[in-house]
């Protein structure tokens, strides 16, 4: 109980610190209001020229919600591969290990209270943006709480993603390379500016079992248009897709940790 | 004064010598930053390839343009920041902390120093997709080829003075790197879209404050005409995206103060 409450702690301080320069944040996150603008227009034409009311399962005010979702996710994701790279470049890593806490659950603590935070600010400007272009959409209570059931396991998903990229600094001279792939990946693959079921009907199968869906679309999908089908479907994955994640992220640190040397100083 | 252009040409070519020299350093982390920027920008371009399968034609825009928006942003924007690194997102942190002594003590003009002064990585990535995709995918007749590499210095010269513009913020309202990367960020994303999408206002903005229309909507259509007339608005829209980004910088400039660091170029 007492390991938990030490992480907890570690959360809410990043949380914290996170709101202390919320303006900041808020600032940032106006980018959203351009890429929602953008889409707005794509999917005003698209729809236009569809002569439908429904693409892919959703109306036009449903799409652009499911990007509201999908953005807010992606735009808060914590710079985890990044400072996992700085601690093994700088040797830092040698005096975390060296601190009662457990590593990776220290990171986790830390991103996860930096993106809730983050998150929150993201989702609430572009739901402005949202409703002011193109107003509200249909919600049930039953569908919020399968949308805040999917959420945080999309997180600590797309956390031991991150997480795993930053330990190959132990074999690579850079990681932002892998970080920007990564990143893509989970933008294409996750159906971030299409929803899966806008992709060739061959490669929905695959898309829909990989982890990536898991990070971004299952949360969206739930957030627009929930389904109890959908979100034990989503369940399964995301729980699948983190164990594994976890299994790999252990046998490389304990790989890596063994290629660690620390000089004092 | 054509002296004086081969001059600061030399300049250039001695500047990217050193700079891709110094990254060679560390070539792994170099050709790995190419490489991860060559396969994002064909993320985008398998995004396009998904779209216009499911909806074909987009206000009479098919993914043969869209391509072609694709590369010209890119060659662009790749040869922009390749060649001159600090009109990336250099520019608006070094005037706050004070780091243009160092510029300004050199024997010619400060602005093309600070430019050349770096270069980025990846940006050599984004510049190979464009060449890459357009003479690769689009396939284009020798006098097609001929003006997208005309017009790809062209969007490059919108690039630099775009840099330029927004880092010279700092001079007038205090640290504006974010306010920075945001303007730049939003001309780059309106870019690589269809401007078809776009009408009214918003059309007008994206030809003055937001100059999306001079970095691809122009040249995209110049390729498409082969339109000679257009190529000569695309250049001159640049020149005047360049012009006001150096009138900005140098008026900022004597708002200038120094940060008294000792710093060393190497």
């Amino acid at each position: 109980m007492k390991q938990a409450e030490k992480y907890l702690w570690i959360g809410c301080t990043a949380a914290r610190s996170n709101l202390a320069y919320a303006g900041e944040v808020i600032y940032r996150s106006t980018f959203i209001a351009v890429i929602l603008y953008i889409f707005m227009r794509l999917w005003t034409v698209v729809y236009a020229g569809a002569g439908s009311q429904r693409i892919g399962g959703l109306t036009r005010p449903q799409m652009l919600w499911y990007l509201v979702i999908t953005e807010a996710i992606l735009m808060s994701t914590p710079r985890v591969a990044a400072e996992v790279d700085d601690d093994v470049r700088t040797g830092r890593l040698a005096v975390h290990l060296i601190r009662p806490l457990s590593y990776v659950c220290g990171h986790l603590s830390r991103a996860m209270g930096d993106r809730v935070v983050r998150f929150g600010i993201n989702l609430a400007v572009g739901a402005v943006i949202a409703f002011i272009l193109v107003g509200p959409i249909p919600m049930s209570l039953p569908g919020l709480a399968m949308f805040l059931a999917v959420l945080p396991a999309a997180f600590l998903l797309d956390f031991l993603g991150m997480f795993l990229i930053g330990l190959c600094a132990f074999w690579l001279e850079s990681t932002s390379g892998l970080v920007l792939i990564y990143s893509r990946a989970v933008m294409m693959f996750g159906g971030m500016f299409l929803p899966l079921e806008i992709y060739p009907a061959a490669m929905q199968p695959a898309l829909r079992v990989l982890p990536f869906a898991s990070m971004v679309s299952a949360p969206g999908r739930m957030f627009v248009n929930p389904s109890f089908r959908h979100f034990g479907e989503a369940i399964v994955i995301q729980g699948c897709a983190v164990v594994v994640f976890a299994i790999v992220v252990a046998m490389v640190q304990s790989i890596a940790l063994k290629r660690l040397f620390a000089n004092g100083g | 004064m054509w002296r004086s252009v081969l001059d600061y040409l030399h300049l250039a070519v001695a500047y990217m010598r050193i700079n891709i020299r110094a990254q060679l350093e560390y070539r792994g982390a170099f050709f790995s930053q190419i490489a991860a920027m060559f396969i994002n920008d064909g993320v985008w371009v398998v995004f396009w390839m998904f779209f216009f399968t499911r909806f074909p034609v987009l206000h009479g825009w098919n993914l043969k343009d869209v391509l072609s928006l694709w590369a010209i942003t890119t060659a662009g924007y790749g040869l922009a920041y390749g060649v001159m690194g600090n009109a990336h997102r250099r520019l608006a942190p070094a005037i706050v902390q004070g780091e243009l002594d160092l510029w300004l003590l050199h024997p010619r003009a400060v602005l093309p120093h600070l430019l050349l002064g770096s270069t980025i990585p990846s940006a050599w990535g984004d510049a190979l997709f464009g060449y890459v995709v357009y003479l690769g995918f689009i396939r284009p007749d020798a006098a097609r080829a001929m003006m997208f590499v005309a017009l790809s210095v062209v969007v490059a010269v919108v690039f630099v003075g775009l840099g330029v513009m927004t880092g010279s913020l700092s001079f007038y309202v205090g640290n504006a790197s974010t306010l920075s990367d945001q303007w730049r960020d939003t001309s780059i994303t309106f870019a690589t879209y269809p401007p078809t999408l776009f009408e009214g206002k918003v059309k007008l903005l994206l030809f003055t404050l937001i100059p999306a229309g001079f970095i691809s909507y122009l040249p995209v259509e110049a390729l498409r005409s082969l339109s000679i007339a257009n190529l000569f608005v695309a250049f001159t829209g640049a020149l005047a995206v360049l012009a006001a980004g150096v009138a900005m910088f140098y008026h900022g400039l004597r708002r200038y103060e120094s940060g008294n660091l000792i710093s060393i170029n190497g």
